[in-house]
């Protein structure tokens, strides 16, 4: 590569060359106090807004000002004092005082006896700055505007939560006024059927208010869980049992079933358990029922069973209110369910299927 | 329906704190089947606190959804500053107890069933009455201690 030879070009076409250049540049004279431009090139006094006869003889620093970044001045200071390079981005002013980004690469030119110029290309870098803050202003405007989202929407879902709780609350006050109701009325009828049947409902009642006392319980409003249905549903029936004579017995999964489905369980539990207590032991016959529950492979299977005196025993009912309304009820979700003697007493298997839940 | 043990020593005053007519009217019949005296039914804060001074209940069963707001909590704050009066909460919502419980000793939660009254009643009499260490019964949940 030494081998080459430089290429002859006139000195004259290198300072053609440089001043029909787009980009600008300015020389400096390392000799003369202060460093003052000796060359500019048009290019840089266009950009510069000044004329060459009002930079030439002057320090580049006539083009800083208010806001010129005084560390990046001091590195350009300290660079020149070494005579080493650097490039480095300043904001500079026009003429008119209108600023601009300046990012430019100081060379210095030595001869034999030091550093002679210094040059420097420069280039006017305003627009990516421009371009920056309007991403930044972008950015923080979209921030800005998902936090605003985010605050309506959190405010909203606080509402909802409010809204929800609200409505839970009064529907748990009305099953309490419902069963009031009832129990009012049957206080005020004479002992019969027509109490009987007044103290039933409010017990169906009962189980629909302890399944919506568990409904919204846990956080969890999609899901109810059976077995902590049953553990309550038993203490219920349990503390109006005298445990010498009778006793309800559950073997129940906490198998967790869509919301919706708490009522008709509630009520299909209730029934049967009732059903054979009242069926099951006439003459203060001693019993036992017990409410079974698993999980199967497409739903769950119920078993309710008592040790009484069986179904051909219990003359049947043709009103028979409590049956049909198991009926329905397993009919309703969709399950299926089968009447049994069990000797001694009755066994009932219910089926019902349920939607794939965790 | 409920044991009714409430012996003529075990019988207890209380104080209904209730907006619910029926339900406080139900509440009243149901203590009386049990063998309680019910001092007064309040619908409202300031009718639960002066009934409280005035009677000085042994239980007070205090709802915290009143006439004039969710005030049962200021009612159960006033009316356990007489240690004569155990208050117990008997609502629907239970989400808005504070953490203190106001100075009630726990909560019924709504919609209950008459046997879970009974049964607490008889703890709540059995506790008075400095019988042992009862068993809390079922429905009932006792504030933290």
């Amino acid at each position: 590569m030494s081998a080459r030879s430089e290429p002859a070009l006139p000195p004259a076409t290198l300072v053609d060359a440089f001043a029909r250049s787009p980009s600008p540049m300015v020389i400096t004279d390392a000799r003369a106090p202060d460093n003052p431009v000796a060359w500019a090139n048009d290019a840089f006094l266009q950009v510069t807004g000044y004329g060459l006869q009002e930079v030439v003889g002057r320090n580049c620093r006539m083009l800083q000002g208010p806001a010129t970044d005084r560390t990046a001045v001091e590195r350009i200071r300290a660079a020149i004092q070494v005579a080493e390079p650097i490039s480095v981005e300043l904001l500079n002013y026009r003429k008119d005082g209108t600023p601009f980004w300046n990012a430019m690469t100081i060379t210095p030119v030595s001869d034999t006896e030091g550093v002679a110029f210094y040059y420097a290309a420069q280039a006017d870098m305003t627009y990516v700055h421009q371009l920056e803050d309007t991403m930044r202003d972008t950015t923080g405007e979209l921030e800005r505007l998902v936090e605003a989202r985010t605050h309506a929407l959190s405010a909203a879902l606080e509402q909802k939560t409010a809204l929800l709780h609200e409505v839970d609350h009064r529907v748990k006050n009305n099953l309490q006024v419902i069963s009031s109701l009832m129990l009012l009325k049957a206080r005020r009828t004479p002992e019969g059927e027509a109490r009987d049947a007044l103290q039933n409902m409010a017990e169906r009642i009962g189980a629909l208010s302890t399944a919506h006392r568990l409904l919204y319980s846990e956080g969890d409003c999609a899901h109810f869980n059976l077995g902590d249905f049953a553990a309550e549903f038993l203490a219920d029936m349990n503390a109006g049992l005298d445990p010498e004579v009778r006793r309800i017995e559950a073997d129940v999964e906490p198998i967790a079933v869509a919301a919706a489905m708490a009522a008709p369980l509630a009520l299909l539990i209730h029934e049967l358990t009732a059903n054979a207590l009242r069926h099951a032991f006439p003459d203060a016959r001693e019993g036992r029922v017990s409410i079974a529950a698993r999980r199967t492979e497409s739903g769950m299977h119920l078993t309710i069973r008592d040790d009484g005196v069986g179904l051909a025993a219990v003359s049947p009912n043709p009103a028979g209110f409590g049956r049909n309304l198991v009926e329905m009820v397993v009919r309703q979700m969709r399950g299926t369910i089968a009447w049994a003697d069990a000797g001694p007493g009755t066994v009932v298997e219910i089926d019902i299927p349920l939607k794939s839940v965790s | 329906m409920g044991t009714g043990n409430a012996a003529l020593e075990a019988a207890l005053r209380v104080l209904v704190v209730e907006d619910e007519a029926l339900i406080a009217l139900e509440l009243e019949c149901l203590l009386d089947e049990l063998g309680h005296i019910t001092v007064g039914i309040a619908g409202n804060s300031t009718e639960a606190i002066a009934m409280g001074r005035s009677t000085a209940p042994d239980v007070a069963l205090v709802d915290i959804h009143l006439i004039d707001g969710p005030t049962g909590i200021e009612v159960a704050r006033a009316l356990s500053q007489d240690r004569r009066t155990t208050v117990v909460f008997m609502t629907a919502n239970a989400k808005r107890i504070p953490k203190d419980f106001a100075g009630a000793i726990g909560v019924i939660a709504k919609p209950y069933s008459e046997r879970v009254v009974a049964s607490t009643l008889d703890y709540l009499a059995d506790r008075r009455a400095g019988r042992g260490e009862p068993a809390c019964p079922d429905g009932f949940w006792p504030a933290p201690v």
